[in-house]
């Protein structure tokens, strides 16, 4: 009589590792049901014992990430030497913490938002810089990431939510790309505008919210020394999640108002309205700074805290950087800057 | 208890189909100036109520699954506002308890 033996090794064909799982990258370009297949066939692996590199790459978010810095046409400009005119006060926060805990409205609510943010492609991606500017002008991002001296800097960043951390952004002086840009004489705000994109992102399906994100600030607020351009982060170029190819950073305001992978620069003459200050004016407004003070509607501002450890810390005014910003805001005291 | 069931589902029937007027009309408004598009019903949610909506949305993704919005409730208020609530208007007519045959 035949007996057959099944092997150790020998697994049958309904636990092979599916394509999906093995292109991960490819994967996580691609829809939600096909991201639902990798997670299937990471559990079909892990229980048939095995470890796969591949595999890997689809489920830890640092592999990942990884993975997209190697194949980034600016991982060259990385790491950029450190500005050290930038300290903390704390200590820097686990980059896999800080990669994994985002908020990017377009692709949802949730804190799951990394891995629905890599169906974001970041090449081929331009900026348009318009409105009153001496020339309008559109620029491919490589080119972009070229025209400026990159460098690293170490910032706190406070989200509205009552989460910080502390992490070293890559990127340039905003203030660089305003004088290049030469911003005519009645240019007062400098809007953002988010990248829209419906194929990748269910939020834009959400018509009645009124896409894309963006969100303004000053003139003088972008020629601020602190103002910054960040395309990078912990010495890689940005991951999805966290507003790759490049984003505002104003490291004395609350995150929202920093748009993630903006397209669009545009220097108006009138203060615009921003995505969150369109949808809930009562509980968000245009200027947004940090203020353990002045409690949002529906919590208290005064502590934070930090990713990674937990670490409940005071909040500070301005973010802690009032010596740079405070300024700013001299004779607008009747405005509600802190919202 | 049979009784009230009934006069229950009728009252709500004639919110919904009430209800549906008013993006009905403002549909009829736009078609006349030849811009007609289908009002969700998450655009009649955020008009009465942007921070309910946005609650809600944060509630459901973040503390039971970012799925169950995207896949369930978000395609609900996709659909045309109008259609959907004389449709469900209609249904709970049709359906409620004790209607004679």
């Amino acid at each position: 009589m035949f007996v057959h033996r099944r092997r150790p090794w020998q697994i049958p064909e309904s636990e092979a590792t599916p394509e999906a799982a093995v292109l991960a990258d490819a994967e996580a370009r691609q829809g939600r049901a096909t991201r639902r297949a990798l997670l299937l066939g990471g559990g079909l692996l892990a229980g048939a014992g095995l470890s796969h590199g591949a595999l890997a790459q689809g489920r830890d978010p640092m592999a990942w990430w990884e993975a997209q810095a190697t194949n980034d046409p600016s991982r060259g400009l990385y790491p950029a030497a450190r500005n050290g005119a930038y300290t903390l006060d704390r200590p820097l926060t686990e980059a896999r913490e800080a990669i994994v805990y985002n908020n990017f409205y377009e692709f949802g609510s949730h804190k799951e938002i990394w891995r629905a943010a890599q169906r974001l492609e970041t090449r081929p991606w331009t900026v348009t810089i318009d409105g009153l500017v001496a020339t309008p002008r559109t620029v491919d991002i490589d080119t972009l990431l070229r025209l400026f001296p990159l460098e690293e800097r170490l910032y706190r960043f406070r989200c509205v939510e009552a989460w910080a951390m502390a992490v070293p952004w890559t990127g340039f002086p905003l203030a660089s790309l305003l004088r290049w840009a030469e911003p005519q004489a009645g240019a007062k705000y400098v809007l953002f505008r988010s990248f829209e994109n419906r194929a990748i992102a269910p939020g834009f399906r959400q018509t009645w919210y009124p896409w894309p994100y963006t969100d303004a600030f000053t003139i003088e607020e972008c020629g601020n020394e602190l103002a910054f351009m960040a395309t990078g982060i912990y010495g890689k170029p940005l991951p999805p999640q966290m507003g790759a190819p490049i984003r505002p950073i104003m490291p004395w305001k609350y995150g929202f108002k920093q748009p993630k992978s903006v397209v669009r620069i545009s220097f108006v003459a009138d203060r615009p309205v921003g995505f969150w200050e369109r949808l809930q004016p009562s509980e968000y407004g245009f200027w947004a700074n940090v203020n353990p003070a002045v409690p949002h509607p529906r919590w208290s501002q005064a502590t934070e805290r930090m990713l990674g450890t937990g670490e409940r810390r005071p909040t500070l005014i301005w973010n802690g950087y009032g010596e740079q910003v405070a300024g700013l805001y001299r004779g607008l005291e009747h405005e509600r800057l802190f919202a | 208890m049979q009784r009230f069931l009934r006069l229950l589902a009728g009252a709500v029937a004639a919110l919904l189909l009430a209800a549906a007027l008013w993006p009905a009309a403002r549909e009829a408004d736009a078609a006349a100036s030849g811009a007609h598009a289908f009002i969700p019903l998450g655009q009649l949610w955020f008009e009465l109520d942007p921070a309910g909506l946005n609650m809600a949305q944060a509630g459901i993704q973040r503390h039971i699954a970012p799925w169950l919005w995207e896949d369930l409730v978000q395609p609900v208020l996709e659909l045309p506002a109008w259609p959907a609530l004389v449709a469900l208007g209609a249904a709970l007519l049709l359906l409620r308890p004790g209607r004679s045959r």
